[in-house]
C-alpha cells in the first residue's frame, strides 16, 4: 500500500511537470518569436513530458489492488468516449457552422480531456462506492 | 453475487482496514466487494476466504440473477 501511495504521488509529479511543460509551451509559442527549431524543441519536450506522465500512469495502474485497476481503466474508457464524442460533434459542426478556431482549436481542447477523465473517475467511483464511509 | 464478509469479519474480529492490510488491498476495495458493487477475481476471493479461515462457498454465493 505504501509502495501504490509513492507511485501515486509520482504520477502526481509527472501529471505537474507535463502541465507546466504544456502550459509553458503554449505561452512561448504563442507570444514569443522563436525560431522553427526551438519551436519544434518545445512541441517535442511537452510531447515527451506527456509520454513519461502516460507510462507513469499505466505502470501505477499495475500496481493498484483489482477495485482501484478497473476504476482507472473505467474513467480512462469514459474520457476517451468523452473525448471522441467531443472531437466528432466539432468535426460535424465545422461543416454547418463557422466553429471560432480560437475557442475550439486542439489545444483548447486538452484541458476538456482533462475534465473528462474526472468525471469518469467520479462517475466510476461512485458506481463501486469507493470513496464511500467505512462499515466496520 | 451475495456474500458474508460482514459476517466473517465480525466472527473474526477484524475491520475493514484489517482485512484490507491482510489480503493486500485498499480498504476502499473491501468496502467496494463488501457492498457487492464489485466481484472480487478468484486470487482475491480465496484470500479472504483463507483470513476467514473457510472456504470461498462460504463468504461468496451465486444469486439466482448470476
Amino acid at each position: 500500500m505504501k509502495n501504490q501511495k509513492h507511485l501515486s504521488d509520482r504520477v502526481l509529479v509527472y501529471a505537474i511537470i507535463w502541465c507546466v511543460s504544456y502550459l509553458g509551451s503554449l505561452y512561448a509559442l504563442k507570444s514569443l518569436d522563436l525560431s522553427i527549431v526551438v519551436n519544434i524543441l518545445l512541441i517535442s519536450i511537452t510531447a515527451m513530458s506527456f509520454i513519461l506522465f502516460v507510462y507513469k500512469y499505466f505502470r501505477s495502474i499495475q500496481m493498484m489492488d483489482e477495485v482501484e485497476t478497473k476504476i482507472q481503466l473505467e474513467a480512462t474508457a469514459i474520457a476517451f468516449a468523452l473525448s471522441l464524442i467531443t472531437v466528432m460533434k466539432l468535426g460535424l459542426f465545422d461543416l454547418v457552422f463557422t466553429i471560432n478556431k480560437d475557442d475550439w482549436a486542439y489545444r483548447n481542447l486538452i484541458p476538456l480531456f482533462v475534465v473528462f477523465y474526472f468525471i469518469g473517475l467520479f462517475i466510476s467511483k461512485r458506481k463501486y462506492h469507493f470513496d464511500y464511509e467505512k462499515h466496520d | 453475487m451475495k456474500n458474508t464478509i460482514k459476517v466473517e469479519r465480525a466472527r473474526k474480529n477484524l475491520t475493514q482496514a484489517e482485512l484490507a492490510e491482510k489480503i493486500g488491498v485498499s480498504r476502499q476495495a473491501v468496502n467496494s466487494i463488501e457492498t457487492g458493487r464489485f466481484v472480487p477475481s478468484t486470487v482475491l476471493a480465496l484470500k479472504m476466504a483463507k483470513v476467514f479461515g473457510t472456504t470461498v462457498e462460504v463468504v461468496f454465493q451465486l444469486e439466482e440473477e448470476d
